[in-house]
């Protein structure tokens, strides 16, 4: 018990810091939320988030994490798993992930610049896709859209994704690998079978890191598509970070709303851990 | 690189890096500490004023000011870029003038991020002198009481529309919204805001970011409003005709930056004059550059200047404003292609070189200029707060 | 020596005949493995050429370093790099510091734990920057010598690469063998402290690189907290330098991406020789 005891201590620096620094902002803001100007309490502001616009904003928001959570999960899988094949060329690894390490932050007007210039309507691959006879801006693609927005976000998706999953990836014994092909097993079987179970609780905990990363995106929404894609981090930059409107109530019901999506996210990743856990089994 | 060994004991090196390290993170960390702390003692952060401050010029003058001023020894200014309205050079020239160095922070913050950055600083050595904010902070800024007043010796030739009545901010530079065109992409620029809808212009216009928060985009929706039968209360016509430009495909949400405007993925920006002008300046030729005001629906505005309550170098801040004020910092504006507070002023006197007058578009384009008042622009954003999402965005 | 390769080599001779299905799919598998990295490095060089052609721009159909040089010499430059550069490493320390501790207790010992930190960690996310700036502020209200200084936005850096050092530690964590590395230690003896400093830490090397490598790109991009409490990081600079210059802030980008990527080879080839030299600790 009294070793117990001392391993329970070990853990009051990190709750004692994470109190100072984050949870007491972050109580800050939620009884913000549920306050008026004058300071009384009401539900004004929180009910105020089901307006059209903002449920549109969290709407959209939510659907352009997941999609870039998931396919850059996914393509940082591949990605990791290529660079960590055995017998690659060795200055495949620290390349890639020192590269992965850098493009994992690179956003804000400096990426959205960058994919202007690649796929805006002046871009180098629009101009070079236009030679050879496809005319994406013709068809109604546009950079600002929904789609130029998501393949802007795998840039810094994916290689976050490389980044953490290699550890996990690097954890698979080659053994498993010799002893599932002894067995007779193919590729396809030996990763169902024994390879992705064996990363699947990191696989889930990355995407929920990118799923947070992409919600939480607000630089790069902002340089590139703020006129046309609705996205909460940018209105609440609006209503607490602007020139013309200060509205923190609105600001802290919306970060209050924020909180409630991640925490549902977890929540879901709890209940998909525990499935994957009996599946392991 | 397999970890299959469970690996003993660390060898020496491991150890010893992770000694070196903290200690080397602790040596870091108390040193600056410890040097904050001396710092802290020796430049103390409450005002070095004894008394009550000065709300205007006393008996003493300019002399009096600058003296106390330069014993001072400091001057620290948030929020002013020096390529916005020729800041940079207001800062020298105060600096050479009066030999007191300037420490200029913030400067891309917004007004919000300024008005928190003084409450957050209070008392501090750091502490903002003054500011450059959009008129509707300032208010909020005087409402919190984080201003002191004080009235400049010019303070009767600034417009009215302007200044505080009680001193406590005043604008000291206004522009217009202008068209800004890259002439290697565009080949004929716009010349008022009809001309925006020809469809030549497909995803070419922009305007600097979204007008629910950035100054000068809200600046555009309210001069495409002016120009399309809506007045300074009704901002509506705006958010239509943002509305059309957007179904048309002219109209992108880009933001409005040298490198975009440049690249051409923004030929035609939607911008204050000064700082399309001062693009223009930065160019040099690459790529051409051409800014023109709308023909119809002139919108202006200013962002506002004024002394920080409890600042740490109080005598600095009004020295400062004096300068900003004077006939010699209006001009200094001028130069920076916006147009000073003054500006009728100091052509009634015949101050304004023709050299200098000649570097902005004509005064006839100027002449049906609008500005709101902060009770207008609360107004026009709660219109846009609502309508801007679904109808622009859609 | 010559005993121990031609024993290498039987053992894959022999293993040759069984692994004909293997081979075949590691041929396939490499195949794939070569689309997927080269995929990867389209995306990832095609937006940063655009960017470096951009940047070379030095006036009409002129072309060259010009603005390299430009950026190189301002003071700006150097100083707000060096400053951000020197909170990274101060993060990475303090954040390793407070972690990896928490991080291996929550696994080997205190498993109900692990929601409420899942949660704690993944909060940074969706508390705005300001928030965390100025609830800071008030609490340190009492000591302005502190909030004057840098050294205060390491505080704020620990939490918003938290998610980021977080994940890349649970995932280390997860892919080594916690019990029984537990248990061996226990089983002669050392205390937690003991077993996570002599035998975890070396097999989380990676882990840590990762956790390492996102929080030095994490606070030389950040830039919210420092405009607001006016101090001059690197995101600052490139803020004023985009706002005002076209090819310069280009030039800017490509050198700022260059200059983290070669800061974290250095940590990277640094590590290695720790680890190598720990390699060779454990043969004598």
């Amino acid at each position: 018990m009294n070793r117990q005891a001392i391993r329970w201590l070990g853990t009051v620096p990190f709750f004692a810091y994470t109190a100072i620094f984050l949870l007491i902002p972050t109580g800050e803001i939620i009884v913000q939320a549920f306050r008026n100007p004058s300071g009384s309490f009401t539900f004004s502001n929180v009910r105020g988030l089901f307006d059209a616009q903002i449920l549109d904003a969290f709407e959209t928001t939510i659907k352009i994490s997941l999609i870039t959570a998931v396919l850059g999960g996914v393509l940082g899988l591949f990605v990791a798993q290529a660079a960590l094949r055995q017998g690659g060329p060795l200055w495949v690894r620290p390349v890639l992930t020192t590269f992965a390490g850098v493009a994992s932050n690179f956003a804000g007007i400096p990426l959205a610049f960058a994919f202007v210039a690649t796929l805006g309507s002046t871009g180098i691959v629009t101009q070079l896709l236009n030679s050879l006879g496809l005319h994406i801006y013709s068809h109604g693609f546009t950079i600002y859209g929904m789609i130029g927005l998501s393949v802007t976000y795998m840039y810094f998706q994916f290689p976050l994704m490389v980044l953490i999953i290699s550890p996990a990836l690097e954890g698979i014994r080659p053994q498993w690998r010799e002893a599932a092909v002894n067995a007779g097993a193919s590729s396809r079987q030996y990763w169902r079978l024994v390879g992705l179970p064996a990363i699947l609780p990191s696989l889930l905990g990355a995407m929920v890191l990118l799923f947070g990363n992409a919600f939480s995106a607000y630089a790069t929404p902002y340089a590139l598509s703020s006129g046309y894609i609705n996205i909460v981090p940018v209105l609440i930059g609006e209503a607490v970070n602007g020139d013309l409107s200060a509205d923190p109530q609105l600001g802290a019901s919306l970060a209050f709303g924020m909180i409630v999506v991640i925490a549902a996210a977890i929540a879901v990743y709890a209940v998909l851990q525990r499935k994957a856990a009996r599946w392991l089994r | 690189m397999s970890n299959n060994k469970v690996r003993p004991a660390a060898g020496l090196s491991r150890r010893e890096l992770l000694q070196r390290g903290s200690l080397g993170t602790a040596g870091v960390l108390s040193l600056g500490a410890l040097v904050t702390l001396l710092d802290a003692c020796s430049g103390s952060g409450s005002s070095a004023a004894s008394g009550p401050l000065p709300a205007a010029l006393g008996d003493g003058g300019m002399a009096e000011l600058v003296k106390k001023a330069k014993s001072e020894g400091r001057l620290n200014v948030l929020g002013v870029p020096p390529d916005w309205a020729n800041y940079g050079q207001q800062i020298s020239t105060y600096t050479s003038k009066y030999g007191i160095p300037i420490s200029s922070e913030g400067a891309d913050d917004s007004s919000a991020e300024e008005v928190q950055a003084i409450k957050s600083l209070k008392g501090q050595a750091r502490e903002p002198d003054t500011f450059d904010v959009s008129p509707t902070y300032a208010l909020l800024a005087q409402r919190q009481n984080l201003l002191d007043p004080y009235k400049v010796a010019t303070w009767d030739t600034i417009p009215d529309n302007m200044k505080d009545p009680a001193g406590h901010w005043a604008g000291p530079y206004w522009g217009a919204i202008s068209f800004g065109t890259n002439t290697n992409v565009v080949k004929e620029p716009p010349k008022d805001w009809d001309d925006l809808k020809n469809p030549a212009y497909k995803g070419m216009i922009a305007i600097d970011g979204d007008p629910r928060s950035a100054g000068d985009a809200f600046g555009a929706v309210f001069a495409a409003a002016l120009a399309h039968g809506g007045s300074l209360d009704n901002i509506e016509p705006g958010i239509e005709f943002f509305a059309e430009l957007k179904k048309l495909g002219n109209f992108i949400p880009a933001g409005v930056s040298p490198a975009n405007i440049a690249k051409g993925a923004t030929p035609i920006a939607v911008e204050w004059d000064y700082l399309n002008l001062g693009y223009k300046k930065e160019f040099k030729g690459n790529p051409g550059f051409e800014v023109t005001i709308p023909a119809t629906g002139v919108f202006g505005n200013f962002y506002c200047d004024g002394p920080t309550k409890n600042a740490p170098h109080p005598y600095n801040s009004r020295l400062w404003l004096e300068h900003l004020f004077s006939d010699e910092g209006q001009l200094t504006y001028l130069g920076g292609f916006s147009h000073p507070a003054r500006y009728q002023d100091l052509v009634k006197r015949n101050k304004i070189p023709a050299a200098l007058a000649a570097q902005l578009p004509p005064a006839s384009a100027y002449e049906s200029v609008q500005f709101p008042t902060v009770a207008q622009t609360d107004a026009a954003n709660k219109v846009l707060a609502e309508q801007w999402g679904p109808k622009v965005r859609g | 020596m010559v005993a121990l390769r031609s024993a290498t080599r039987k053992r894959s001779r022999t293993g040759s005949g069984a692994r004909q299905p293997g081979q075949a799919g590691r041929r396939r598998m490499a195949g794939s493995s070569w689309f997927w990295l080269g995929f990867a490095a389209v995306y990832l060089l095609v937006p940063l050429y655009s960017t470096l052609q951009f940047s070379l721009q030095t006036g009409a159909h002129q072309y060259g370093l010009g603005w390299y040089g430009y950026i190189l010499r301002q003071p700006a430059f150097r100083q707000s790099f060096v400053l951000s550069l020197r909170l990274a490493l101060e993060t990475v320390a303090i954040s390793l510091l407070l972690m990896i501790p928490t991080v291996y207790l929550v696994h080997a010992w205190l498993p109900k734990l692990r929601p409420l930190m899942e949660f704690i960690c993944t909060l940074p996310f969706v508390v705005p920057p300001i928030a965390l700036a100025v609830g800071m502020i008030g609490l340190f209200q009492g000591a302005p010598a502190l909030i004057s200084s840098t050294q205060i936005l390491a505080f704020a850096y620990v939490i918003q690469a938290l998610p980021f050092t977080y994940r890349s530690l649970d995932a280390g964590m997860l892919s080594i063998d916690i019990s029984t590395l537990n248990d061996a230690a226990q089983s002669v003896g050392a205390s937690w402290r003991q077993t996570l400093w002599s035998v975890i830490l070396p097999n989380l090397r990676s882990a840590i690189l990762a956790s390492a490598f996102l929080t030095i790109a994490i606070v030389l991009g950040e830039y919210t907290i420092s405009s607001l409490l006016l101090f001059s990081t690197f995101a600052v600079y490139m803020q004023q330098i985009g706002t005002s210059q076209a090819y310069a802030a280009a030039a800017l980008a490509i050198l700022s991406f260059f200059l983290t990527w070669l800061a974290m080879l250095g940590i990277f080839f640094i590590s290695r020789r720790v680890g190598y030299r720990s390699a060779v600790g454990m043969t004598r």
